[in-house]
């Protein structure tokens, strides 16, 4: 196990330094040294998508990210997307009943946040498929892709304006 | 919808108060709460099935720095009492389990050890370097072998690994046998699956040595019950326990048991005096928290030629692991019991067996009794299928009409205001069943192969004490509740359900909303911390909307009452009859129309709180009300499942074209919490029947412990679920209620499975276990080649 170093992170548009061991996986300094406990652990192998954060702006598994790597990117996480009271996506969330435990919305939010910036207009199937990457054992999946598709349709028409 | 149109709160589609945390990331579950100077434990787990521990060394891992101590059986055994299950039930034998073996582990993923450390990362490295010495034995690892006359001892204090034994007639099937046209035999087995909530198990427990004092937070369905086996098996007082129960990332019955884990810690933070917490990490999540199902069912129905079922015979086994955290008969009796659910069936008898094995132990999953309607109705099939008769017809002939109810089941168990030839006939109306015979004639002419499932699903859904007693079991069945107007009016209420997800926040404020007469905005629901929350059975099967809702709602009645005879008292009338609180305000009937009398709950609440001496003769002051309720002996609540997929016979894949369910759980509280709820509860039935399974290999080695192998259906794999509202209130239960979030589970497995197999009819197969793998359907399939090719011809 080797010497824990000084590190210095940018998450959610902050610079903050903190003295991690190699070994340490992004999730747990951002929900331990950082208190950004919103992001979730479901697996620790990349599998659940609960962990999602951006990396310089494209979704990515915390658990699977040592935090000495983060040196020089951009982390953001789901305390971010709030900033101005609920995004969109997460309103469309709450008013499609898109969650129960909300253990995974989180990492769902985070998927969805990024891939409406790239696709405005996406199919159901295709919501589908990125939201294969992201598991929830509580709704089913319709109400999320519900909501998915509720957002883009008032984030186009926002657009629109 | 009219039967709720009487209320001004209860059924209105709110969306809920609890999703503006969770959305955000500020939810608190376990893991997210600060506990400083917190150390972490690992716990080293057995490699082995069935071993003897000859020795443990931890030298190595004590000497590491930042460990703290690592403590095994040995020490528990000193600071801890052993669970001890001894109900007085025929058949079932007592048991006792250890907070850690000290002897021999009996399954793969038992602890047999807890490094504690600074910090996780430490503990785990540390783990690693606990070695234990083990003597191999040999494992149990299926029922058969379970029974077989050399094996193995799973527990060595029993005489054999028949845990459970129970039978049960009544009627005479064997005269219904004889009398009868065909006897009919099918078979179902169901295979072990496990919860996997999106949050693992965990605890972080603190030690006040001063007050001697004991803090846990763990997510729980049931914080009261955990709090007097926490207790209990410390050797404290129930006062000297707080459980707080924090938001919790789904339960699905996993969260109901004090685990030894979670005992373990807690005694370990007493005995050192510091904070120490446990986060499960997936792998011991699949291996050792608790699995679920694994059971065989085998019926015999005795029928007459156009398919009424004159009797019916039932063999049950299940292979309920190595320890038994909960009765070993209690969820396999649930299924004995009702499973002749929505069908005229009064000559009927089971015999169930339940067998220890070198497996994680069993416990109740979501549908605790979730093979029961895929049993009825795939028995159903099957009498259509030898008999040559349409499935629905037979349902149709043997299915209870309106006019049998109330209807006494075979078992002693009373059906009523529920509504199953209703679901099943708008359910084949939806999916217009002639029409969908026609299409897939059509298409198996083009070497396609869809078939249609149906699933009619009796559900029970609220236990009362009555249904304790007359299992045998001891318990209770109630619910408790307080109300509480504060001087401002604002209202907060609690009651002893512990959440994992259902919308409480929402749906229960309510239920309190109703019974007073004020805004849900207004009321605040505080649950699962057990200072605050009275002493209730929380949160398991589907009780929560008809015990907890209902004690919320005849606990806030209560308050009305009392806020309403002040009312009266301060407009100087003599009686609070035709005076009512609505939206907070107090109005009075005046020539038949309710008027405003321009005072408040407000008004009230301060004339309570700050005014005492004006209130009416006999009022004290405060406005603080409790109460328990005790449900009926059971409530059911039911719907049919109708399924409609394809079976590509060249790879085996299965694909759902449709799935619609009409259902009728009595008055909902919220719709779209129990919509939320009966898809949940359909895509988890879908997930187990189609995709999820835990496997044991024969030496007992579990192979299924991450989400790569273990696998939990993803959005690609489920459809969109139609669902057909019916609302036939329970007579007996306040406002209605009834009750569900386990039906979805049950009609899934049944639905799916039937359909697949009217799908494969043409190749005179019958896929009679789960998962319905492609793997499994090409096996089928492939013993039938010769059939598939010539049918491929025509
Ligand atoms: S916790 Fe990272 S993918 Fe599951
Ligand atoms: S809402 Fe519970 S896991 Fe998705």
């Amino acid at each position: 196990m080797s010497e824990a170093r000084l590190i210095s992170l940018t998450v959610n548009g902050e610079t903050r330094e903190t003295l991690v061991e190699p070994r340490r996986l992004l999730s747990d300094v951002l929900r331990e040294d950082f208190a950004l406990t919103g992001t979730h652990v479901g697996c620790e192998h990349g599998v659940c998508g609960a962990c999602t954060v951006l990396i310089d702006e494209k979704p990515a598994r915390a658990c699977l990210t040592y935090a000495i790597q983060m040196e020089g990117h951009e982390i953001t996480t789901i305390e971010a997307v709030s900033d101005a009271g609920l995004s969109p996506l997460q309103r469309a969330l709450h008013e499609e009943h898109g969650l129960q435990c909300g253990f995974c919305t989180p990492g769902i939010v985070m998927t969805f946040e990024a891939f409406l910036r790239d696709t405005p207009d996406p199919g159901e199937e295709e919501v589908r498929d990125v939201l294969s990457g992201n598991l929830c054992r509580c709704t089913g999946y319709q109400n999320i892709v519900s909501a998915v598709m509720k957002a883009a349709a008032e984030m186009r028409e926002a657009a629109g304006d | 919808m009219t039967e709720t149109s009487k209320f001004h709160y209860i059924g209105k589609p709110l969306p809920r108060k609890e999703d503006r945390r969770l959305v955000t990331g500020h939810g608190r579950y376990l893991d997210d709460i600060i506990v400083p100077g917190a150390l972490h434990a690992c716990f080293v787990r057995s490699p082995h099935a069935h071993a003897r521990i000859l020795g443990i060394s931890a030298e190595v891992a004590r000497e590491m720095t930042g460990v703290v101590g690592v403590f095994t059986g040995t020490d528990l055994a000193r600071w801890t009492n052993k669970l001890r299950l001894a109900p007085p039930i025929e058949g079932l034998h007592p048991t006792e389990i250890e907070t850690m073996p000290t002897d021999k582990v009996r399954f793969h993923g038992d602890p047999v050890a807890i490094v504690v450390a600074r910090d996780r990362y430490i503990a785990e490295d540390a783990a690693e370097c606990v070695a234990v010495d083990y003597d191999v034995l040999p494992p149990v690892t299926s029922i058969d072998t379970a029974f077989a006359p050399d094996a193995a001892l799973v527990d060595d204090s029993l005489p054999s690994n028949l845990v459970s034994h129970q039978t049960f007639s009544a009627g005479d099937v064997d005269a219904r046998r004889k009398e009868a046209h065909a006897v009919v035999e099918a078979s179902f087995y169901q295979h072990r699956q496990t919860h996997v909530p999106m949050e693992t198990r965990g605890c972080a427990v603190l030690w006040d040595p001063g007050r001697e004092h004991l803090t846990i937070h763990i997510g729980n369905q049931v914080p009261h019950p955990l709090r007097s086996q926490l207790a209990g098996r410390l050797n404290l007082s129930e006062s000297q326990v707080t459980v707080m129960s924090p938001d919790v990332g789904g339960g699905f019955g996993q969260k109901i048991a004090l685990y030894r884990e979670e005992l373990a810690i807690a005694a370990l933070a007493r005995h050192l005096k510091r904070p120490v917490r446990w986060r499960e990490d997936r792998a011991e999540n699949l291996m050792s928290a608790s699995h679920a199902r694994e059971n065989l069912c085998r019926t015999r129905a005795s029928v007459t030629e156009n398919g009424r079922i004159l009797g019916l015979e039932l063999e049950l086994a299940e292979d309920f692991g190595a320890y038994c955290f909960y009765p070993a008969n209690y969820m396999s009796r649930v299924v004995a019991m009702i499973v002749t659910g929505p069908y005229r069936i009064q000559d009927y008898a089971f015999e169930m067996k339940v067998a220890l094995t070198n497996k994680c132990g069993n416990g109740p999953m979501r549908a605790p009794m979730a093979i029961t309607s895929w049993v009825m109705d795939g028995t159903i099939d099957a009498i259509a299928r030898q008999l040559d008769l349409d499935p629905l017809e037979v349902r149709r002939i043997n299915m209870l009409r309106p006019a049998d109810l109330p209807y006494r089941m075979a078992t002693g168990e009373v059906l009523e205001d529920i509504t199953p030839s209703e679901t099943l006939e708008s359910a084949v109306n939806a999916i217009d069943y002639e029409a969908f015979r026609k299409r897939q004639r059509a298409l198996r002419d083009q070497g396609r192969y869809v078939g249609l499932g149906l699933c009619t699903v009796v559900e029970s859904t609220t236990y009362g004490s009555a249904f304790y007693k007359s299992a045998g079991i001891p318990g209770s069945g109630h619910e408790a509740a307080w109300v509480r107007i504060e001087p401002s009016g604002t209202v907060n209420a609690s009651v002893g359900l512990g959440g994992t997800g259902q919308g409480y926040e929402t749906a229960l404020s309510q239920t309190v909303a109703e019974g007073l007469g004020v805004d849900p905005s207004e009321v605040k629901i505080l649950t699962g911390n057990t200072d605050v929350a009275p002493y209730g059975m929380g949160s398991r099967g589907a009780r929560g909307g008809t015990a907890g809702g209902g004690a919320l709602f005849l606990c806030a009645r209560k308050a009305r009452g009392q806020v309403l005879q002040i009312a009266a008292n301060k407009l100087g009338l003599n009686t609070s009859d035709d005076m009512r609180l609505l939206d907070g305000q107090v109005e009075r009937l005046i020539n038949g129309e309710w008027t405003a009398t321009g005072l408040t709950l407000a008004d009230v609440a301060r004339n309570a709180y700050l005014d005492p001496t004006s209130l009416p003769e006999g009022i004290t002051p405060g406005l603080d009300f409790s109460l328990t309720y005790d449900p009926p002996p059971m409530t059911y609540s039911n719907s049919t499942h109708a399924c409609e997929v394809e079976v590509d016979v060249r790879t085996g894949a299965l694909t759902i074209l449709r799935y619609l369910v009409s259902e009728d759980c009595g008055t909902v509280i919220n719709p779209v919490v129990v919509r939320g709820q009966q898809q949940g509860a359909i895509a988890m039935g879908l997930s187990g029947a189609l995709l999820e399974e835990v496997i044991y290999d024969e030496t007992g080695q579990n192979l299924t412990a991450t989400f790569a192998d273990y696998m939990v259906a993803t959005a690609c794999e489920l459809p969109n679920f139609e669902i057909l509202h019916h609302h036939t209130p329970n007579s007996r239960t306040p406002a209605g209620i009834k009750g569900m979030a386990e039906g979805g589970v049950m009609g899934a497995i049944g639905a799916v499975t039937n359909a697949v197999n009217d799908a494969l009819a043409p190749f005179g197969t019958v896929a009679d276990r789960q998962p319905l793998s492609p793997q499994y359907l090409r096996s089928l399939l492939r013993d039938r080649g010769a059939a598939a090719r010539q049918n491929e011809q025509e």
